[in-house]
């Protein structure tokens, strides 16, 4: 087979990880796990909801939220109780990627996405944006398509795995966020939980193109 | 290039936060609790919970879970609030939430993903229907999963 055309999107996997990249990995694992926050008071500073912190109790209402609201303005007030999370987790999560956090995660999870997903490694920059960005990584998607590093088939089985929980990480810490301080798991076990589905996920669309579709 | 610490980039990534509270979370949830409200106004969540109720029993849910999901397939944000709307309700105890929540994103925003992530990666119209299909495959799994591990 002749070496794809080389553009942005289509280059060999041949990425450099610096240690700290891992370190923040493994920093950014910790800190949404949650195993911090029951350890010893200088611990948790390693815990997320105890950075998050409490926001100050509205005399005889358990919350600033206040107690018994209904429909939209409790929700319009449930919101902004949400906010500081959200701008929390998402200021870690950059620091983290900048630090080359998700990098390393691409580097580990490779060698065990690709004979699962059945993709070629040049997806694995497009797979690492796509959880990231829902939009980003279709779009790379489409350029991975054009200039031929991926085939008909590669782009629709990418695709299912982008489909289900797209954008997993942004979403997950924006939106899930709402329900971190509720929930009787460690914050990161439903984000892996997700992560197994999607490639289970796909080796359904995998298993459906090769024995039930003629022609791709 | 220039040279940002590492505060900066932690803002930066607060201000993504900022922007997707206020323009997606917020009027998301707003939307759920009103919606939550007008269900429960009318007497329709009541009997979505009966009928449901034998469904969403095996995922060890209540069948008022079903709004959760319905309303997450239109949109991630929007399933969330009216899992916490429920939540705050009664509805839903931690548990159920804890159940609910990667289902919540496995088949999330699926209305929203079709144009934006297959039609802009150029899937084939032919496979929507898979495509749809994997992904509410995916949240029952999820949840049958989240009932053992909760």
């Amino acid at each position: 087979m002749a070496e794809p055309q080389k553009t942005e999107y289509c280059v060999p996997d041949k990425l450099v990880v610096p240690w700290y990249g891992y370190v923040a990995l493994i920093f950014a694992i910790i800190v949404f796990s949650g195993v911090m926050a029951k350890q010893a008071q200088w611990l948790t500073v390693f815990d997320f909801n105890t950075i998050n912190g409490n926001f100050g109790v509205m005399k005889d209402a358990k919350t600033i939220q206040g107690q018994g609201g209904t429909g939209g303005r409790d929700g319009f007030m449930f919101a902004l109780t949400l906010i500081p999370s959200v701008m929390l987790a998402l200021g870690f999560v950059e620091v983290i990627d900048h630090l080359g956090g998700l990098k390393a995660g691409q580097k580990l999870l490779t060698p065990i996405l690709r004979p699962i997903l059945g993709l070629p490694g040049i997806t694995g920059l497009a797979l690492v944006t796509s959880i990231q960005s829902t939009d980003a990584g279709a779009g790379m998607t489409k350029m991975l398509k054009e200039t031929d590093c991926i085939n008909e088939k590669e782009r629709t089985i990418f695709s299912a795995w982008q489909f289900s929980g797209g954008g997993t990480i942004t979403n997950y810490f924006a939106s899930g966020a709402a329900a971190f301080a509720i929930i009787t798991v460690p914050i990161v076990l439903p984000l892996v939980v997700i992560f197994v589905l999607k490639c289970f996920g796909s080796t359904l669309m995998r298993l459906y193109l090769r024995y039930l579709v003629k022609e791709v | 290039m220039e040279k940002k610490t590492l505060a900066d980039i932690f803002v930066d990534g607060a201000r993504k936060g900022w922007n997707i509270g206020t323009s997606s979370i917020l009027p998301n949830l707003v939307m759920a609790y009103a919606l939550i409200q007008i269900l429960r106004v009318t007497g329709l969540l009541k009997l979505m919970g009966d009928f449901f109720g034998p469904a969403m029993a095996i995922f060890g849910l209540p069948g008022e879970a079903m709004a959760v999901l319905m309303s997450a397939w239109l949109s991630m944000a929007g399933g969330m609030g009216v899992a916490i709307s429920l939540y705050s309700m009664n509805v839903l105890n931690p548990e159920h939430v804890s159940i609910l929540l990667p289902a919540i994103f496995l088949m999330g925003a699926q209305v929203q993903y079709m144009g934006r992530m297959l039609g802009t990666a150029g899937v084939q119209t032919r496979f929507y229907p898979v495509l749809f299909a994997i992904s509410i495959i995916n949240a029952v799994v999820g949840m049958l999963v989240m009932r053992v591990l909760v």
